[in-house]
């Protein structure tokens, strides 16, 4: 089992309050928990992969992480090291060592700048190598994303290049400082079913050559399955479920890990795979705040207790720990 | 006789850079009641073949050969007169990304109603309103969020909203272009499922366009597999999943995850889709095939029958 | 890799070479475009002939030259094809040495103007907060000031403004509503992932300034700075004409105050009008370049989120 000392990334009670912007339109004044006390960590060497449907928090958490936005409270650790207002060179060392990609390649690169002049920014920020080992660099990056041969790339703009192109420039600018820890936002959802692949390869592989530990957050089990080594269910703010990636989509135990598995489309052979049926598909109306955040939702509540107090996350077995009060354990 | 009979459909674009072959030599057909599902990569023809079906390619579209076959009539020599009558009323299509395209300053309901109005001048106003309610009902959406605009909705209200208006003149043919691609998996399922239940309901025809394999295969009894403007395998659902004959399709298959099943690694495929404009002479998808024999690059292939009613485009197969 | 290929990669053109390339066929369709520009080429034809009329004869100098046989205005002839001012100056040589200094004047505000809009606007939209309100009542209370009472103030103050004075005055005062604009652009590209992105990688705020909004807002600022063109010319002019012009230099409006104040309004058209013309047609000519490039740019600026 692995112990505390070989976590990366370490995230402790992390709740973000999104304000709502003055009371000027009325309604539109409401404060948002995008997250609500999430903790959990992510070892050496893993993909992690965080899973939820849309509005769920995912994206909110990878942001957290890159301190593109401020935690409302909690704190965030990597390498045991408090992430959380960091300032000057400290700053500066932690941006070389965590990196992101986001969602729409289409929006991810700055049109203006050739590929190069964009792959190696990071480079040219922390100051590493002089102009031929920069480029070298580049070109050797270029190569592992599979935009190859590389120099038919370097001078190209992003308008030339597909979807598919664009998003391994955005995987190659993120990895071309050999990061710690990266944080993707969902790379393929933009992108065909077919090229996902691709991706999804290549960010495997960044692991297993250059030992770069990595969030993978998707709203697809399958993607998540294929890829991750341990994957958290993420709903409304709050974690309902984590384990290693097999555990939990094999033997899910939480309610809406079971919808969200009812909730992809099936072929194959697999087609009569027996449903869970967890889901409600009109929601409950409920009263008060304390009960679980699923309750509206769950088809399986028990009526008295889920909507009175809110289940923590208890361990099933192994790593493997669900926060629903139908759970043994839990 | 089949509802729709498209017969060696070729379309082409006029571009700045020469005439674009988007669909070459598309034949398939569709019974009453029943479902199609076209899936490929993006760019290779689908959403052409629906607007071509509905009359609508843009100005710089022009269908070159072939025939399409709606009950019977062959829509492409229609008047426009004509084509207005069937369109929406006897087919209607569910637009790519539409749901990004109601009018944001419109009343959702409204704007429903309006559809009704223009497709229909027969129908008073009221009878509109009472129609929209209906419709929300149908695809299930709250009766009170009737006169909100789009951008109260989610994301998956805004699609049920646009699956509404396409059902508004109770068509017999649906052309859903990817429904629900911008949804995550819950809402999609729901929609999947009511999609498939209003086609109970009304006995619909329904024409399904998706990058998704899984999602094609979850909708649709039949399927065709396009591939660079050319549909290069079609079949009942079962034989194109179960033994699949094209190394297009094989390879689709396997560079797919599942949550079913063992784990096994994706196979990507490699490389770009052919240049359209200028497609390669033999099989298109030659250069990122598997396998490939000496003739692939040079014979353009001919259709193979694998099963009954199961055909694939390959020399190989 | 194989030779070839190193000498097909060669460098791509920049997008702005192919979106130049692109909004040029756009331009050319447009008519008013087409005429603005036809007159621009002109008054630069003018302004570059200017250096020729002295370059004959010194009595051509549109200050100095006196015509030694001419003592007071008089109409065309074959020596002076627009004929002469009070002093016997040559009118022609005047209005094309005027239409140097118009362009000297327009563009070199345009350009101070458009520098100081755009890193404003640029720094306000990106640092957001209390530099941003700081610099936008700044600029409003610019906006609100009436440049002319201003600028007549400080001549009065200092006594008579140099040129380069008066076109700093122009710039000084022209900027806010260049920034209001930039900093939207500003906001609106400060959301977008690739700044997130440059951000991430630990970019400084003068980097993600300068290197990655900075390109995205100049052809907008390019728009503008026609438009400033425009009404840096006209300013110019109407201080000269009011008598707070640069006296040693030769302006249109400078004519236009020289007509004015020896009394020669109604009595002598030809050498009122070459000036008035020449202003209305400059500023006009800048103006539907500005309309036609407004055209060319504005579907781009909308669907620029969606190059394919
Ligand atoms: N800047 C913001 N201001 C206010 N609310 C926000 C902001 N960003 C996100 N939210 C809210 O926080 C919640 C979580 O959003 P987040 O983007 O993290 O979801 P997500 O899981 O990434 O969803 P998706 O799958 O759609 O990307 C949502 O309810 C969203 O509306
Ligand atoms: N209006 C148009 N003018 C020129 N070419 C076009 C036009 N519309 C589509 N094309 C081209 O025709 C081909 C087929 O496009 P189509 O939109 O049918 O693909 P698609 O399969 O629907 O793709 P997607 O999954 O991205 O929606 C593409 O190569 C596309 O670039
Ligand atoms: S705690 Fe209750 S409401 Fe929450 S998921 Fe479990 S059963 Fe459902
Ligand atoms: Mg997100
Ligand atoms: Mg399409």
């Amino acid at each position: 089992m692995n112990t505390q000392d070989e976590s990366v990334l370490k995230i402790r009670d992390v709740t973000k309050v999104y304000k709502g912007k003055g009371a000027l339109f009325g309604a539109s004044g409401k404060d948002v928990t995008a997250l609500d006390r999430v903790s959990f960590d992510i070892f050496k060497g893993e993909i992690f992969g965080l899973v939820g449907e849309s509005g769920s928090g995912k994206t909110t958490v990878g942001r957290l992480i890159v301190g593109l936005e401020d935690v409302s409270s909690g704190k965030i650790f990597l390498n045991g090291r408090e992430v959380v207002g960091l300032k000057g060179r400290a700053r500066k060392e932690f941006r070389s060592q965590v990196q992101m990609i986001f969602q729409d390649p289409y929006q991810s690169l700055n049109p203006q700048r050739a590929i190069y002049d964009t792959v190696s920014e990071p480079l040219k920020i922390h100051g590493v190598g002089n102009a031929s080992t920069k480029r070298d660099l580049v070109r050797e990056i270029l190569q592992s994303v599979g935009l190859s041969p590389p120099d038919d790339f370097l001078f190209k703009y992003p308008h030339r290049l597909s979807g598919g192109q664009r998003q391994r420039v955005a995987i190659a600018r993120a990895m071309v400082l050999k990061p710690t820890f990266v944080i993707a936002d969902e790379p393929t959802s933009m992108l065909d079913a077919s090229i996902s692949a691709q991706i999804f390869n290549i960010l495997l592989d960044m692991r297993n050559r250059l030992d770069v530990t990595q969030m993978f957050i998707t709203h697809s089990l399958a993607a998540a399955r294929y890829l991750c080594d341990r994957v958290a269910v993420i709903y409304r703010g709050n974690l309902m479920e984590i384990g290693s990636a097999e555990e939990v989509i094999r033997n899910p135990k939480h309610p809406y890990t079971q919808a969200l598995l009812d909730a992809v489309p099936k072929f194959g052979h697999h087609r009569d795979v027996s449903r869970y049926g967890t889901l409600l598909i009109k929601d409950r109306d409920v009263a008060g705040e304390n009960g679980c955040v699923f309750f509206p939702r769950c088809a399986v509540a028990l009526e008295d207790r889920c909507a009175g107090s809110r289940p923590l996350l208890g361990r099933v077995s192994g790593e493997h720990r669900v926060a629903c009060f139908l759970v043994e354990g839990a | 006789m089949a509802l729709l009979e498209v017969d060696n459909l070729s379309i082409g674009y006029n571009t700045k850079k020469g005439y674009l072959k988007a669909v070459e030599k598309v034949s398939f057909d569709l019974e009453a009641g029943a479902s199609l599902g076209f899936v490929g990569e993006s760019g290779c023809g689908k959403t052409t073949i629906g607007m071509a079906l509905m009359g609508l390619l843009p100005p710089n579209g022009s269908v070159k050969e072939g025939r399409i076959l709606f009950e019977g009539k062959n829509t492409l020599e229609m008047t426009d007169e004509e084509l207005r009558k069937i369109r929406w009323r006897e087919m209607a299509m569910i637009f790519q990304a539409a749901m990004n395209a109601l009018n944001p300053v419109q009343r959702v309901g409204n704007q429903i109603a309006e559809a009704i109005l223009v497709h229909d001048p027969s129908v008073e106003k009221d009878q509109a309103m009472d129609q929209v309610e209906n419709l929300f009902r149908l695809v299930g959406i709250p009766l009170d969020r009737l006169r909100d605009y789009p951008h109260q909705y989610s994301g998956g209200m805004k699609q049920r909203a646009v699956i509404a208006m396409a059902l508004a003149c109770r068509p017999k043919l649906i052309i859903a272009d990817e429904p629900t691609t911008a949804l995550d998996v819950i809402v999609q399922d729901q929609i999947l499922g009511e999609i498939k239940e209003l086609q109970k309901e009304f006995d619909l025809s329904i024409i399904f366009i998706s990058h998704d394999i899984s999602i094609v295969a979850h909708m649709c009894d039949h399927i065709g597999v396009m591939y660079a403007g050319q549909l290069v395998e079609c079949g009942p659902r079962e034989g194109v999943f179960e033994s699949p004959a094209h190394p297009y399709t094989k390879a689709l298959l396997s560079s797919f995850p599942t949550v079913t099943g063992k784990r096994s690694d994706l196979i990507p495929i490699p490389g770009e889709t052919p240049n359209l404009v200028v497609p390669p002479h033999g099989c298109r998808f030659c250069d990122r095939c598997s396998g490939p024999e000496a003739s692939c690059s040079t014979e353009p292939p001919q259709w193979v029958e694998i099963a009954p009613g199961h055909r694939a485009l390959c020399c190989r197969c | 890799m194989s030779k070839q290929n190193e000498n097909s990669m060669g460098p791509e053109r920049h997008p702005w070479v192919s979106s130049f390339l692109e909004g040029w066929s756009i331009f050319r369709q447009n008519l008013l475009g087409k005429i603005g520009l036809t007159l621009l080429v002109m008054f630069a034809l003018m302004a570059l002939c200017s250096y020729i009329p002295p370059w004959i004869s010194p009595i051509y100098d549109p200050m100095t030259g006196v015509d030694p046989d001419i003592t007071s205005c008089s109409g065309p002839c074959l020596r002076h094809w627009l004929g002469t001012d009070f002093m016997g100056r040559d009118i022609l040589s005047q209005l094309l040495a005027g239409a140097r200094i118009a362009f000297m004047v327009g563009i070199s505000a345009a350009v101070m103007s458009i520098v100081l809009g755009v890193s404003i606007g640029m720094t306000a939209g990106y640092m957001g907060r209390f530099i941003d309100t700081l610099l936008m009542r700044l600029a409003d209370m610019i906006m609100v000031m009436p440049t002319l009472l201003v600028v007549l103030l400080l001549s009065a103050v200092f006594g008579q403004l140099n040129i380069w004075t008066i076109v700093l005055i122009i710039a000084l005062f022209r900027w806010p509503g260049v920034s209001r604009i930039i900093r939207g652009q500003t906001l609106s590209l400060k959301q977008r992932p690739f700044i997130e992105a440059a951000k991430v990688a630990g970019a400084s705020h003068f980097r993600i300034i300068f290197i990655h909004i900075m390109p995205n807002v100049l052809p907008l600022a390019f728009l503008f700075m026609t438009f400033r063109v425009t009404s840096a010319i006209i300013t110019e002019a109407a201080l000269a004409f009011l008598g707070f012009g640069d006296p040693g230099t030769v302006s249109w409006g400078m004519m236009l105050q020289w007509v004015w104040k020896t009394g020669h309004m109604f009595q002598a058209p030809y050498w009122l009008l070459p000036p008035g013309i020449c202003i209305s047609l400059i500023t006009l000519s800048f103006y539907m370049l500005g309309r036609a490039m407004d055209e060319v740019l504005d579907p781009r600026l909308r669907k620029e989120d969606q190059t394919d």
